[in-house]
């Protein structure tokens, strides 16, 4: 599982500049929690880019997560990337005081779409394609919310598993505090991923790896040593999230139909 | 002789765009003294077109594209990539690769081996070739290949069999995987170098490979041309992931002083190759 971390870093700032480009943008914007992943993806998009073609958005639900607001603004600084914090407070509370709940879930989506609705707001306001900081663990397990932080115009990350986020941050040089820190989603104050989801990151980037990346039967990953119970709870997260890896389905009716068999790439003309 | 490399990226169902840099990049090569210069896979259109296909495809005896590229091959030989559909078959589209000369198109080799998996969805939009065939140039007599071609030895042996001296392939091929920790490219650009090495060396030609950079719908083409000589060494090879463009000066010569001293070539038995294949192609059934 081991990555070439100079390779790597090379093909996502390659990456980064021309599907920003071929998008007909200059300038690329995203959303910093101070987390591994947004910071590696701001350190990213500076080199690619340029510092002064990157706007981060750093958007604090009161201070739930005052350590990654403050971890977000030294980036932000280390990069000299152009910055701006939006308290998302004041929207989230109204809402909620019209349709009350006790789930932190929903209060988390919630949230994540708010920054999300912000993003293309901000995105049209100042022309910069929106970089998503999903990795291949989050995509496949479905730890994320959907048109929320899943929502973005290009996707650097998604093939590298969190584990290997972190060896290319290492290899980028971020700040320690940020390389070793727990992950959260700061979806609650004290939110860690790796208790939420029950599997620390190594083993359940290990287990991935099997399954997917060297598409390993269930049976044969049990065998290589790791829990079937685990085993088996990772597959039951794949496939109950594979709506969140697609576009809906679309009712076919005619001999040709979007997402169907009206298939054009992506990058068409560009 | 000199052989120029244009490995390039293209936009993505632009013909017009695609032509244009074409152009420039032989009008280097023209003035650099090559006498034969490649492009890679699909050249004229980028590679994954999907529906595109159809709209970018070109029938050589009647698009505007082929009298601007034949007039120039009266400077230069050229080898590119680009959507075939001919009159007699309207609504097949070939995956094709055409070698002009002299102001005339000296041969097209259609892809055969249209891979279908994985990221790959070429059988969906393309029809299949039929045939590998060597060619007589002012050059020396070369065969064809395109991309997956090449990785299917079966084709290298065909055309050495048919007497191919130079064996070219255009590529555009994706890079995949990143486990290699010393490598400045892909672990599949190893895949390859291996074949143009295996090949080179035991047809004693001068392997050329064309391999397509840049992006599209986020996978990166890996760069790495290159091209082996008729002992399998390396002679050049290109940098992995960005454009780049040489003129290679290569000796023919070569073929014959390493055809004398490993006779694969003189002992090469076809007849007993095809017997054997007539065989198992005869006696396949469906188990």
């Amino acid at each position: 599982m081991k990555i070439n971390t100079r390779l790597v870093a090379k093909v996502l700032t390659n990456f980064i500049r021309e599907e920003t480009h071929k998008a007909g943008f200059d300038r690329a914007i995203l959303g910093l929690s101070g987390g591994l992943d947004s910071t590696v993806c701001a350190y990213l998009a500076a080199q690619a880019l340029g510092s002064d073609k990157v706007f981060g958005l750093v958007m604090p639900y009161k201070d739930f997560d005052a350590e990654g607001v403050r971890h977000a603004e030294k980036v932000a600084e280390i990069l000299k990337i152009r910055w701006q914090k939006i308290d998302i407070s004041p929207q989230i509370d109204a809402y909620f005081s019209v349709f009350p709940t006790d789930s932190s879930l929903l209060k988390g989506n919630k949230m994540a779409r708010e920054r999300m609705s912000i993003l293309y707001d901000f995105s049209a306001r100042d022309k910069a394609l929106i970089l998503g900081t999903n990795n291949k663990t989050e995509l496949l397990i479905g730890y994320g919310t959907i048109h929320g932080d899943m929502a973005c115009g290009i996707n650097p990350m998604g093939d590298l598993y969190k584990t290997q986020v972190r060896e290319l941050g290492k290899y980028l040089k971020i700040p320690e505090e940020i390389l070793t820190k727990k992950p959260t989603a700061g979806l609650w104050p004290g939110q860690a991923d790796e208790e939420e989801i029950g599997l620390s990151y190594e083993e359940l980037d290990q287990i991935l790896y099997h399954l997917v990346d060297l598409r390993q039967p269930v049976e044969e990953v049990i065998k290589a040593g790791f829990e079937e119970s685990k085993v088996r709870r990772i597959i039951e997260m794949i496939k109950k999230s594979e709506f969140k890896r697609k576009m809906p389905p679309i009712a076919k009716i005619s001999n040709r139909t979007v997402g169907h068999d009206f298939l054009y790439p992506y990058d068409w003309d560009k | 002789m000199k052989i120029a490399i244009a490995q390039i990226s293209s936009v993505l169902g632009n013909l017009d765009k695609n032509l244009k840099r074409h152009l420039e990049f032989i009008q280097q090569a023209i003035d650099q003294k090559a006498d034969l210069i490649i492009f890679p896979e699909l050249s004229l259109t980028g590679y994954s077109l999907k529906d595109l296909v159809a709209e970018v495809a070109i029938n050589p005896a009647q698009s505007v594209v082929f009298p601007e590229l034949l007039e120039v091959s009266k400077k230069i030989d050229l080898v590119f990539g680009f959507v075939e559909e001919r009159n007699s078959n309207p609504g097949l589209f070939f995956n094709s690769a055409a070698y002009l000369s002299e102001g005339k198109i000296v041969h097209i080799h259609r892809k055969v081996f249209l891979p279908t998996s994985g990221m790959f969805e070429e059988g969906r939009f393309f029809a299949a070739g039929r045939e590998f065939r060597s060619f007589e140039t002012r050059l020396a007599r070369t065969g064809l290949m395109i991309c997956r071609d090449f990785l299917h030895y079966g084709s290298s042996y065909c055309l050495f069999a048919d007497g191919a001296r130079l064996l070219i392939t255009i590529s555009a091929a994706p890079g995949r995987g990143v486990s290699n920790l010393e490598s400045q490219g892909f672990e599949t650009s190893r895949m390859w170098e291996l074949m143009g090495e295996a090949m080179s060396f035991f047809s004693s030609a001068v392997v050329i490979y064309c391999n397509r950079v840049g992006l599209e719908d986020g996978a990166t083409f890996a760069g790495g041309s290159f091209i082996y000589s008729p002992y399998g060494k390396l002679i050049v090879k290109l940098p992995y992931l960005e454009e780049a463009f040489i003129v290679q000066e290569i000796d023919l010569d070569e073929i014959r002083r390493a055809r004398k001293s490993w006779p694969f070539k003189r002992d090469d038995r076809p007849e007993v190759i095809w017997r054997s294949l007539e065989r198992i192609i005869k006696k396949e059934d469906e188990d």
